[in-house]
């Protein structure tokens, strides 16, 4: 798969979250009103949403080796997979690739949450309040769907969470090239973490996050073989969805009513 | 023709290079993104952490668009944290003050007044309280003091801006004089200066990339220093090298290392003591290097003495060492150390300190800290593992080593264990103090404490230098030894030189150089003691200058005691802070508090110009970005108005003694100008002839006769024409030794050396240890590499390596008055111990300093049975009030907590997330419990030991507030410094906030 990708090695992440202030600081994106922390450890927020493109999840301190206790922290954000679910089941064609990322076009998007819906790794999310970018004056609209665009809107050079990363955790370049290194990173690991792992290489045809991991996959809850959405039920559920979307007159709420029924009848 | 980001970059550097000529004005050039295009850029180095990462803002139409790493920045190479990535918050942000706000005595809220009466209101409370409590004597001694204010804080300030309020201070008498500095890193300065002559971080941030093992031991480095993992996984990455973390706790740093040990807080000096005596006992030493440069064959004085965890000289009733007059060489007729080289006279240092650390087995190191055997051992045997001459350790460390009341002993333990391994001066190795504030380095440098002059020269004491022959007898060493560069013998040119910038013309050779205007101390008085003499009444009026010790200040509770006993209070800050708002805090009556309270607006560090420096002594200029907010100001315009309007009142009212005042050397507005100039300042610094200002070039320059003028010795060069400002520069080129120095970025203290102690680099040959990783080294006439120490006309066989002391060479015996509490380490519980000592019969440091007003305070195991220790985390920044009004960071930490183990947890039936009490003797505080495995208890004399770790960030004002940890510290400090022992006190827990 030819193109641009990201390398997680969470072998080198301090879990110092520059990924993630600098993601909200390029794209102007508000902050989220939390308390203590919302996931395991620091982990804050404990979700991905529409304004909050990646985050770091820290996950509990495994001791089962007393003598090397092993903390992983691991950067995440939406996998732009090459296949994927989310494009597959709008029915606003909302969806799409450029530059063989995934990203959205808000213009398109109705707020139907089909794509929230279709998604293992739960990153796509509907905005439900209009919100003002920080520190800007362009808007954020309420009931569209946002996510990760890999800095594709206000394009630069190399994405803001890879270009600010400061112990290689998280980098950025051709996704031959990083599978390569993470090929070798692995190899060299070995020692250190017996089961480490590479994640992304095929999933959903596969993944422009790649993820070096301590551990296998599962165990940060990242599925070996995630389950594609059927075409022909997802066109099923398209073709009821604009039926049924006929009767809500425009509104978003009602569109994700009719998604959600449209879900369920098609089964 | 098309640039890249690079390239342009690269053009504006020389523009930045070549800015003074007229302001700060930037090239705009292609741009990446619409978001930036036809945006202004400058540079600016981030106002966080010591590390000093550069960042690019760019502005359009005046306001702030982006702020983002500087990708030319040799330290951080566009990365950034997540404090440095949120810094556009600062900027951006409608908390931040645009008008002075004042609040009348007993009043319950603020009103806003204009700068114009604001600053005849302050001026008018300094005459007054100048004037009403100045003293002229202290029996016979002219004193020249103004007891009744206190000035706190500086190192968020510009280097320019310290030096200013440092001459401000001590122009007004002020003699209560302190800042950050006192609370996070004196300790080390003392450590390091007892040990190599000087108190700074041996190495720099990128250096670390050379290093072998690398020991992060007190520190956090990856939380609260985040861009040295850029140059620790960099190391590990290219040179396999090792990572060690000892720390209480299972931190973000030893999520990455190889080895994690846990230690019990307050137990380091048993640590380390345990590893000296490994290497010791292992013959794990660079026995050439030991020998050569160090002190280890220096014969002791016949009657030094140890015993039970005492040192020779000590007196139990004044609980001190008195003139400490068998810590001492042994001299020869010719005054010079007698020495044994072969290191096997009983009375040398080498087989005195063997026998001293013999008594730090593994199994003893193991039952003090809790640490286990086989753990202890393997970090023991793979840092002393470079002993070889081309292999190098580096120690990275911060508050957890230095915030004890052995701090500086933690220190001196580092020294220690460095020079016996030869690795201080050499690339890779050191001690690296990894500095917490931006700034802290260079407020430090310009002396805003109580004991130093800007230079780190001792400040006047009524006892110690009634007269100036008197003041210049005791600071300029004499050293007979043919061997020693001595170069503090220097000093009267450096002294006289300060004098001279500071009262001008009034200063002559025959009034010694008003050395009589400048304020005498009788008492030290620092931190902690000046809180005690605020609630003592001695002090009306405190200026506070961008810190806030409600939050960060040991037994905040006293702090708060003190402040309502003020008549006035000056507060400079971007925004409300804890301490601005402590006559509102909850759960007082504003209406019962008398303190009349100014708020001043300070503009942020992306609002104004000047320079600061970084923990590895680098001097790096920032530019102007855009205005600030509203009426703010710079400090140093604020500071330059207040003095101007003091001046003024004194000129038409006449006082008590205005000659420092009206006389003192201060004109730094240029014609036709309306602020001052941070240019004019930092000339200033850097010295000139006097009386026609031409810039001098290097401190070789500086004359003891008044033809000289330089505020602080070890800028000198920093500045050195008047279109010359070498800390600005940009060229990103690393030197012929290619080992990360970077020489012409910036400029660096002292001389644009690099690496300190360098000349330890190499053997009496002048080779390198590591050829592969070389400093410096001598061709047989000249030197290449890093500027060389004690000046390039010395061979390496010449002279000794540590020109700062006066036996040039590195101590692992610290004679005479370097330290208050023992030539060598020991290990003393904390204050508050869960546990006895069973090294000796000494609990704590015999020689700490126990204040009669809080003796009551304290409290113990029965009480409060959990040892508790603060810490910071990376989302955060000292005492908060620069985080806690950022959205994107309190998004992250929003809220006040506390660390425990699920043994802890399980025993007070306490879950994850919920509201607990922590409390003790001092104060009791509510936080949210984080039940982790990354805390456990320790077996600490075989017994399980719990513990309760503590964010310190918090308090009670900003968009976001909590209890301050605070409020539980301890108000005693160590023997040396009186840095207060933040890292280890006892608490107890229990389920329910209040």
């Amino acid at each position: 798969m030819k193109g641009k990708a990201f390398l997680v090695d969470t072998t080198k992440c301090s879990g110092c979250r520059s990924c993630q202030v600098a993601c909200k600081q390029w794209n102007n994106l508000p902050a989220e009103e939390t308390k203590f922390f919302a996931g395991p450890e620091y982990t804050n927020p404990a979700h991905l949403s529409a304004i909050t493109f990646n985050h770091v999840k820290f996950f509990t301190l495994d001791r089962s080796n007393p003598a090397m206790p092993v903390w992983t922290i691991m950067h995440k954000k939406c996998y732009h997979c090459e296949e994927a679910n989310c494009m597959k089941v709008c029915p606003q064609e909302a969806i799409g690739k450029l530059d063989g990322w995934t990203v959205i076009d808000q213009s398109k998007c109705v707020g139907c949450a089909a794509c929230t819906h279709a998604c293992v790794y739960d990153v796509p999310h509907v905005l439900f309040q209009n919100l003002s970018r920080y520190g800007s004056e362009q808007p954020l609209i309420k009931d569209k769907s946002y996510k990760c665009h890999a800095c594709t809107v206000n394009k630069r050079d190399i994405p803001a969470c890879a270009y600010h990363c400061p112990t290689g955790a998280l980098t950025y370049g051709n996704r031959e090239e990083l599978l390569a290194k993470a090929r070798a990173r692995l190899n060299a690991i070995r020692g250190q973490y017996p089961h480490a792992s590479i994640y992304g290489d095929t999933q959903f045809g596969g993944l422009r996050v790649i993820t070096i991991l301590k551990e296998h996959p599962e165990k940060y809850g990242l599925p070996m073989q995630p389950k594609p959405v059927d075409a022909e039920k997802s066109e099923a559920i398209r073709d009821t969805y604009h039926l049924l979307s006929l009767f809500t007159f425009g509104l978003p709420s009602l569109k994700r009513v009719a998604y959600r029924i449209s879900k369920s009848l098609v089964g | 023709m098309s640039v890249s980001r690079r390239d342009f970059l690269k053009l504006t550097g020389m523009t930045a290079a070549g800015s003074f000529l007229g302001g700060s004005a930037f090239l705009t050039g292609c741009k990446p993104s619409a978001k930036l295009s036809g945006t202004r850029e400058t540079t600016t180095i981030c106002p966080y952490c010591g590390v000093g990462c550069g960042l690019i803002v760019s502005t359009r139409d005046g306001k702030i668009v982006n702020i983002e790493g500087d990708p030319d920045h040799p330290i951080n190479q566009g990365s950034l944290c997540s404090k440095g990535s949120a810094l556009f918050q600062v900027g951006v942000n409608k908390r931040r003050l645009e008008k002075v706000l004042y609040r009348k005595p007993y009043g319950t809220s603020w009103e806003e007044i204009s700068w114009k009466e604001a600053l005849s209101r302050i001026a008018r409370r300094i005459k007054d309280t100048r004037d009403a409590t100045f003293q002229e004597k202290d029996g016979e001694v002219t004193v020249n003091r103004t007891n009744g204010i206190a000035s706190l804080g500086g190192a968020a300030l510009d280097n320019e801006e310290c030096y200013a309020l440092s001459k401000f201070a001590r122009i007004l008498g002020i003699t209560y004089l302190e800042h950050q500095a006192r609370l996070c890193h004196s300790s080390t300065v003392a450590g390091l200066a007892a040990s190599f002559g000087r108190g700074i971080m041996t190495n720099h941030w990128i250096d670390i990339k050379n290093a072998d093992v690398i020991l992060i031991m007190g520190s956090n480095a990856a939380e609260n220093h985040p861009i040295s993992f850029r140059w620790v996984t960099r190391a590990m990455e290219d040179r396999g090298a090792k990572l060690i973390v000892v720390d209480p706790r299972f931190t973000r740093s030893a999520s990455l290392a190889h080895v994690y040990a846990p230690i019990r807080p307050g137990t380091d000096l048993a640590f380390v003591g345990g590893i000296i005596n490994y290497a010791l006992q292992h013959d794990r030493i660079q026995k050439e290097y030991v020998v050569e440069y160090t002190n280890a064959s220096y014969l002791v004085h016949p009657d030094f003495a140890f015993h039970d965890g005492l040192f020779s000289d000590y007196d139990p009733a004044k609980r001190n060492y008195g003139d400490r007059k068998t810590w001492a060489y042994q001299l020869d007729s010719k005054k010079i150390p007698k020495r044994d080289t072969t290191l096997k006279d009983p009375r040398c240092v080498y087989q005195l300190m063997k026998a001293h650390y013999s008594r730090y087995t593994p199994e003893k190191v193991s039952a003090i800290t809790g640490c286990p055997v086989e753990t202890f051992l393997k970090v023991a045997d793979l840092f002393t593992s470079t002993c070889k001459p081309d292999k190098a350790a580096t120690i990275l460390y911060a508050m957890g080593t230095t915030q004890h009341t052995v701090g500086t002993q933690n220190v001196r333990a580092y020294a220690i264990i460095q020079l016996l391994l030869g690795n201080i001066g050499v690339a890779g190795g050191g001690i690296n103090a990894m500095r917490g504030e931006s700034n802290v380095q260079g407020s430090t440098d310009h002396a805003l404490l109580f004991h130093i002059l800007p230079g780190y020269h001792p400040a006047p004491s009524a006892k110690e230098h009634p007269t100036f022959e008197e003041y210049l007898k005791k600071n300029t060493p004499q050293s007979s030894d043919p061997m020693s560069i001595n170069w503090w013998q220097n000093r009267p040119k450096y002294v006289v030189s300060l004098l001279k910038a500071w009262f001008g013309d009034a200063a002559t050779k025959k009034n010694n150089f008003c050395y009589d205007w400048l304020p005498k101390f009788s008492k030290p008085s620092s931190f902690l003691v000046l809180f005690e003499d605020m609630i003592k009444g001695v002090i009306k009026g405190l200026f506070l200058m961008g810190t806030n010790p409600a939050v960060g200040g040991a037994n905040a509770n006293r702090i708060l005691q003190g402040m309502e006993k003020l008549d006035w209070l000056v507060v400079t800050d971007l925004w409300e802070t804890d301490s601005s708002i402590f006559w509102k805090r909850p759960n007082v009556n504003p209406a019962a508090i008398k303190t009349e309270v100014f708020l001043l607006p300070a503009a942020a560090s992306v609002e104004k110009e000047g320079s600061i420096t970084n923990s590895g002594r680098w001097a790096q200029w920032r530019y102007k970005a855009v205005n600030p907010p509203g009426e703010a100001k710079s400090d140093l315009d604020i500071i330059d108005r207040i003095l101007r309007e003091v001046q003024a009142l004194y000129k038409k009212e006449g006082g008590t003694f205005p000659d420092p005042i009206l006389k003192c050397n201060w004109n730094y507005t240029e014609e036709g100008e309306h602020e001052p100039s941070p240019h004019l300042v930092a000339k200033e610094i850097n010295g000139y002839t006097w009386p026609d200002r031409n810039q001098v070039e290097s401190f070789m320059d500086l004359k003891d006769d008044g033809s000289t003028a330089c505020g602080n010795w070890v800028y000198c060069g920093s500045y050195p024409g008047s279109r010359k400002n070498l800390m600005a520069r940009r060229n990103g080129g690393d030197s012929s030794n290619n080992i990360g120095m970077y020489p012409e970025w910036s400029w660096c203290w002292p001389l644009n050396r690099r690496i300190a102690y360098n000349r330890a680099s190499v053997n009496r040959k002048g080779e390198p240890w590591d050829p592969d990783r070389w400093v410096v080294k001598w061709t047989g006439s000249k030197w290449k590499g890093d500027v060389v120490d004690g000046g390039p006309k010395f061979g390496p066989a010449e002279k000794n390596p540590f020109i700062m002391n006066p036996e040039g060479v590195g101590r692992l015996f610290a004679p005479g008055k370097a330290t208050t509490d023992g030539p060598f380490t020991e290990h003393y519980e904390p204050m508050e111990s869960p546990t006895q000592n069973i090294l000796n019969n000494q609990k704590v440091n015999p020689a700490a300093v126990i204040l009669d007003t809080v003796a009551g305070q304290f409290g113990n195991p029965a009480q409060y049975p959990y040892i508790a220790t603060s810490y910071r985390m990376v989302e955060h920044w000292q005492a908060g009030a620069m985080t806690r009004n950022l959205p994107w960071l309190t998004e992250l930490v929003p809220d006040m907590f506390c660390e425990i183990s699920p043994s802890l947890a399980a025993a007070k039936g306490i879950k994850n997330g919920d509201r607990v009490t922590i409390f003790n003797a001092r104060g009791r505080i509510s936080a949210y419990a984080l039940v982790t495995e990354r805390i456990q208890p320790l077996m600490v004399n075989g017994r399980p030991i719990e513990m309760v770790g503590m964010i310190w960030h918090f308090g009670p004002g900003c968009a976001k507030s909590g209890d301050a940890c605070n409020q539980l510290t301890p108000p005693i400090g160590d023997a040396n410094t009186m840095i207060p022992e933040y890292k280890a006190f006892l608490v107890d827990i229990r389920k329910g906030g209040e």
